[in-house]
């Protein structure tokens, strides 16, 4: 019998620590005492629970499957070597293990639960009903389970049940509150319909207003009526009822991403993750916030840790390659891509991911490849839906033309579209502007000037938001979204307009899809023989494809730099991931053969530590010298203009090019050194720089860009002549024509809008 | 937020009451959000500490202020009437009631308790900045420089001092002290509307060149905003400029879609034919108007009262004689009160004045010749269920109406059987629907119109006769005035 004062062993201090569900104290103890082999088998067991518990999987597996053989009767190690096969998206290893630990103790209350899950997941609902109500016969009032049931009623259509199970939960189980609150407002919402679901939970809040259970069914009714402020408020007040309940903070820091504000999403979700380690869900929210802040180093290591744990979800594969490409490791970020789309079968969201990386790969980033993987897309959504077109049929009156974007504001689409579309003549045209995401700076401000029609619709479905579009009579539709985050190019599936065009905004290369009748484009961008590396038809406007807008707050370009430092300073102002090795390479044979030159680099990402120093540590076998480069982080838009004061030549990336920075740079006096390929990124800079009179910039090879640059460089009286009189060049060319350009437009649309009425 | 339809009383205590962990953690996360300006997002844990049994002191001015940024305005002015019976003599929570009930627009109320603000804390400068804008939207012009003044001199750098000292040395003609003000440094704000103010300032000044060029600017380099567009569009058209005009109030209107005055303008300036937006035009415009409007219109040789009178002693001799009176009269727009004061020999059962503009309703109201005055749209009053009418008057009220036939028809129902109907129009062309809306914002009518929709509404026209009813800018306005009474057998034809 134990002395009562002496000190419990690690192993009975272990075990409490564990009941007591502070798996990180027990750990120590529990590995003191399987080191000292006190507790025999039982002490691997749980310290391989400790580890379960603290979603460091892939430690505690070879743990637990020790326990399977050490102690062969117990239904605990099957049940937990289970649950980890489950989460890893193993179904049939998940039923074989579970169906194990059952065999050894057929009332398993958890174990059948859990079983039921797996069953329910692979698609046979009546199996999962059957060992629902095992477990339910031997534990009634067990909360998990009356919430599967919930579920399943939900699902069979008995939705009035389903909520009065999940209200039974909510009043007798806090613990369960979370999951509760969410089911309960789909039951409601299937029960009585959106208003009176919402009057219901009222009046919940009404009798009961310090239970956070009310506010948080409110949250999710709310999601999705185009109030996040309003959700937001609920999660708050939830939040404030019941402190630290890790779903809670995960909704909360969800909403908070959804408005915007990673800032003060990310320590809710790092507090969430904390309390709920084993949550895959907060892994992926995690990395996309780190995305938001560029903090991509970072990213990769919460990707990588996710991955060994939780095995090879496709949506952390692609989070993964989005990660990689970003710090600029371009190869190794398509290879994740292509992992996501082999293990997923193809799934929609891969191959879109896989192709929104494609165009940064220095190899593969080529029109055909990318032509292929929006084909690719195509398959995989089906032919676009067939609709008859109400809009009449005359060739030549007043036409509707509807942009579609979450970009309306300061954004490179606000820089290139803006002016081109004020342009666009009034008596021919008419605008109607579909905004995915609700932008209040000046630039958006003139957008709802021009716009006749106006409407926010980020929370409509795709199938609501094309019959909205059609609804409104829109007679051209010019998406400005693409694959992208601030897009629904696969809304224009359901046809909503009977023209759609695609223009600017993620516009990289051939969309691939059937409903995208047009690519507005130009000469440059796509010559005569292009056509074939695009399945739409090409609409080439006679300048460029773009119309700037210079930011009135920008600085004077000021004198040559390398006339007062004595040596040239060359300057890249894109993103990492446009910064391929080939490129870095490129790079370095110009500083070869530039004695003295330096290299300046400002993106945000190198302001973040991790991230510059995984870039740093690939230069030095690229050939870079880090004493010769200025690595340097993002700074305000003014700032980040007049940086451009201290460069004489802009160096341009490649294969995907720079766009707005490459007008950038030439309204600020600084010429860009550019290579084109084949694909429509990989010509923007051509596109800008001929547009603007400087064609001789562009390079067609690898050789000839360093020659150009090692050329350029010499000619110091040349740069200084160029620079003093390139704003106005610029201001005066095509490039920032705007009614010339709205001209352009306008009959580039007509023509389009002609060829639909003689063909229909 | 969604309202709540429970029958309970509000804010009744609640059964099971919280810990005080639970109030704590509600108050310190209301705070925290109202500090960052998010509103919405404070307002369910405000909510629900007014159920605590004994909230937080602050925590009812809090959720007023919630209220009140939501525009909850009535609910606000509640909040703080309980958070003043806790705490009567608090000068902040007298402004924050000032503040609620301006914006409900309960003027009186409002300067009522700016006043108290001050007098329960003289040292204040944001309450003697509050009384001072609230006594300057009375007209007691000099009172609101001297207390914005003060407020300025106590804090100097105060941007919103400035900004309200800018505008009421504006609004009191001072321009060049106004400019001097407005063009210094360090008032720029986000949510001053600095440069609209400076061109509005400039325009008042009767500069148009000068405030087109200082909107201009501001639009070439800052977020366009509704008011700058407005105040650009006023410019121009007092250069003549009227297609310069249209465009920039259709932006104006576009990013303020709310606005009836901007919408009705634009669209009239724009060559689209609208009747929405009208009643909202026609209130902002005389609300603004009322102070100078008699001034102005009788400058202008307004003769719509005088044609009236003449025209019911032409109709009823009786009334010329003397041995007659009117029974009760409607009048319809009355506006100050011009029409009363012309008939008001004549009256017997009574005048009614009915218009949307509470400012010139309250200088009708001291003329001393109306039994009752009230603030509505005219479609309403005639919908009403009242007493025959012997006389309706609707001078120069169809210019903002634009439709007639449902007026009408509503007149007739409303009126005696021997009752006449008297309305002036600005007369316009027979094309198209018969009625237009002209570019000077007002509607004008066409003759075979009024007829065809006199006849629909079962109304016999007595006289129609061809009148000038006043000058503007750009000349005579040449107009119609119209006597008709019900048609005997009451059936339309």
């Amino acid at each position: 019998m134990q002395d009562a004062s002496a000190p419990p062993s690690p192993f009975r201090a272990g075990l409490d620590a564990l009941a007591a569900r502070a798996p990180a104290t027990a750990l120590p103890l529990l590995r003191a005492a399987a080191e000292s082999g006190e507790g025999g088998a039982y002490a691997g067991l749980n310290l391989g629970l400790a580890l379960a518990d603290l979603g460091r999987v892939e430690e505690a597996l070879p743990l637990l499957r020790d326990a399977a053989v050490a102690l062969p009767d117990l239904a605990e190690p099957w049940f937990r070597l289970g649950l980890a096969a489950a989460l890893r998206r193993e179904p049939t290893e998940a039923a074989r293990l579970l169906d194990a630990a059952l065999a050894r103790a057929p009332e398993h209350v958890p174990a059948l639960a859990a079983r039921a899950m797996v069953a329910e997941a692979d698609g046979h609902p009546g199996e999962a009903a059957a060992l629902l109500e095992r477990a339910r016969a031997i534990d009634p009032v067990e909360p998990g389970l009356l919430l599967m049931e919930a579920r399943l009623l939900l699902e069979q259509g008995d939705a009035e049940l389903a909520a009065s199970r999940c209200e039974a939960v909510l009043r007798a189980h806090p613990a369960q509150m979370a999951a509760a609150a969410k089911l309960l407002a789909r039951a409601l919402r299937a029960w009585l319909g959106e208003a009176d679901a919402l009057r219901h939970v009222d009046a919940g809040a009404e009798a009961d207003p310090f239970s956070p259970a009310w506010p948080l069914a409110a949250a999710h009714l709310q999601v999705g009526c185009g109030r996040p402020e309003t959700v937001l408020a609920h999660l708050r007040v939830a939040e404030a009822l019941a402190p630290g309940e890790p779903a809670i903070l995960a909704e909360l820091a969800h909403g908070l991403m959804r408005a915007g504000r990673e800032t003060e999403a990310e320590p809710l979700l790092r507090e969430a993750m904390a309390a709920s380690p084993g949550d895959l869900d907060l892994r992926n929210m995690l990395a996309s916030v780190l995305w938001k802040r560029y903090r991509f180093a970072e990213m990769l290591a919460v990707l990588d840790d996710a991955l060994r744990n939780f095995g090879e979800h496709p949506s952390l594969l692609s989070n993964r390659s989005l990660a990689l490409t970003y710090c600029g490791r371009q190869r190794e970020g398509l290879a994740a891509a292509e992992r996501a789309v082999a293990i997923s079968g193809g799934e929609l969201p891969t191959l879109i991911n896989r192709l929104s990386v494609l165009p940064y790969h220095p190899e593969q980033g080529g029109a055909a490849p990318l032509l292929a993987a929006g084909r690719d897309i195509a398959r995989r959504v089906g032919p676009p839906a067939r609709v008859a077109h109400g809009n009449a049929r005359d060739p030549e009156r007043r036409l509707r033309v509807g942009v579609l974007s979450g970009c309306l504001g300061v954004h490179p689409v606000g820089w290139l579209t803006l002016a081109g579309l004020e342009a666009l003549p009034a008596d021919g045209f008419e605008l109607a502007c579909y905004a995915l995401r609700t932008r209040r700076d000046w630039l958006a401000a003139r957008y709802r000037a021009r716009a006749t029609l106006w409407r926010d619709v980020a929370d409509l479905p795709d199938e609501a938001l094309a019959e909205t579009i059609r609804d409104d009579g829109v007679d051209v539709l010019l998406d400005c979204g693409g694959y992208g985050e601030g897009g629904r190019l696969l809304a224009l599936q359901h046809r909503p307009a009977p023209v759609q065009v695609k223009w600017v905004g993620v516009q990289f290369a051939s969309t691939g899809l059937d409903c995208v009748d047009w690519m507005l484009t130009d000469a440059r961008e796509t010559p005569p023989g292009f056509e074939p590396f695009y399945s739409e038809r090409l609409l080439r406007l006679p300048d460029g494809y773009v119309c700037y807008t210079p930011p009135p707050y920008a600085p004077e370009p000021g004198p040559l730099p390398a006339l007062r430092n004595g040596y040239v300073t060359f300057g890249c102002f894109n993103n990492l991931a446009k910064v391929t090795p080939v490129t870095l390479a490129a790079w370095a044979e110009v500083l070869r053969q530039v004695p003295g030159a330096r290299l300046r680099l400002r993106t945000h990402a190198l302001a973040d530590p991790a991230t510059r120093a995984d870039f740093v540590s690939r230069l030095a076998a690229l050939g870079l010298d880090p004493d010769r480069l200025d690595l340097l982080g993002g700074c305000p838009h003014a700032e980040m203009l007049a940086a451009y004061r201290d460069i004489d030549i802009a160096l341009d990336p490649f294969p995907y090019t720079g766009g707005l920075t490459v007008c950038e740079a030439l309204w600020m006096g600084v010429p860009v050194v550019a290579l084109a390929g084949d694909g429509f990124a990989a010509r923007h800079a051509l596109s800008h720089l001929g547009n603007a009179g400087l064609p001789g910039w562009v390079a067609g090879s690898v050789e000839d860009y360093v020659r150009l640059a090692r050329y350029r460089a010499s000619d110091l009286a040349g740069l200084a002549a160029l620079r003093a009189g390139l704003r106005d060049q610029v201001r005066q060319s095509p490039l920032c024509d705007a009614p010339r350009f709205g001209q352009a437009l306008g009959q580039a649309l007509r023509h389009a809008w002609r060829d639909w009425c003689a063909r229909n | 937020m969604h309202a709540a339809l429970s029958p309970r009383p509000p804010h009744a205590p609640a059964a099971v009451p919280p810990d005080v962990a639970v109030v704590e953690r509600l108050f310190q996360r209301a705070c925290d959000l109202m500090q960052q300006g998010r509103h919405v997002e404070a307002l369910p844990a405000l909510d629900r500490l007014r159920r605590v049994p004994t909230p937080p002191p602050m925590a009812l001015g809090l959720r007023a202020e919630a209220l009140l940024a939501l525009g909850r305005t009535t609910e606000a002015v509640a909040d703080v009437d309980d958070a003043l019976a806790a705490d009567p003599g608090s000068s902040a929570l007298l402004q924050l009631r000032s503040r609620a009930r301006r914006a409900g627009g309960d003027r009186t109320g409002a300067l009522d308790d700016a006043a108290a603000a001050v007098l329960a804390d003289s040292a204040s400068p944001a309450a003697k900045a509050l009384l001072g804008t609230a006594l300057l939207e009375q007209g007691q012009h000099d009172e609101a420089v001297f207390l914005i003044g003060a407020a300025l001199r106590a804090d100097p750098a105060n941007p919103q001092y400035r900004f309200a000292l800018a505008r009421a040395l504006s609004e009191t003609g001072h321009h060049d002290a106004a400019e001097e003000i407005l063009s210094q440094h360090g008032i720029e704000r986000p949510d001053l509307p600095v440069a609209a103010l400076r061109a509005q300032n400039a325009l008042a000044a009767d500069r148009p060149d000068l405030a087109a060029a200082l909107a201009r600017e501001a639009l070439a380099s800052r977020p366009a905003d509704a008011s700058l567009h407005a105040v650009l569009a006023h410019a121009l058209m007092r250069l003549r400029d009227l297609d310069g005009a249209a465009a920039h109030l259709l932006s104006a209107s576009r990013l303020r879609p709310e606005d009836g005055y901007l919408a009705h303008l634009a669209a009239a300036l724009n060559g689209d034919t609208t009747e929405q937006g009208a009643e909202a035009y026609a209130t902002a415009l005389f609300d603004r108007y009322a102070p100078s409007f008699e001034l102005s219109l009788l400058s202008l040789g307004w003769r719509g009262p005088g044609l009236v009178r003449r025209a019911l002693e032409r109709l009823r001799p009786g009334l010329a004689a003397g041995t007659e009176r009117l029974g009760p009269v409607l009048d319809l727009g009355c506006g100050t009160g011009l029409v009363g004061v012309a008939l008001s020999d004549l009256l017997g059962g009574g005048l009614t004045g009915v218009d949307l503009s509470a400012r010139m309703l309250e200088q009708a109201a001291r003329k001393g010749v109306y039994t009752a005055l009230r603030q509505a749209n005219l479609m309403t009053v005639l919908r009403e269920a009242q007493p025959p009418c012997d006389v309706i008057v609707a001078a120069d009220v169809l210019i903002y109406l634009g439709q007639a036939d449902e007026m009408l028809a509503l007149c007739r129902r409303r009126l005696a059987p021997d009752g006449l109907l008297l309305f002036t129009v600005e007369r316009g062309a027979d094309t198209g629907m018969g009625w237009h809306l002209e570019r000077s914002a007002r509607f004008s009518h066409g003759r075979a119109y009024l007829e065809r929709a006199l006849a629909a509404a079962a109304l016999d026209v007595v006289e129609m006769r061809e009148e000038v009813l006043r000058l503007e800018d750009d000349g005579m306005i040449d107009g119609l005035l119209v006597a008709a009474r019900p048609a005997p057998s009451g059936a339309a034809h």
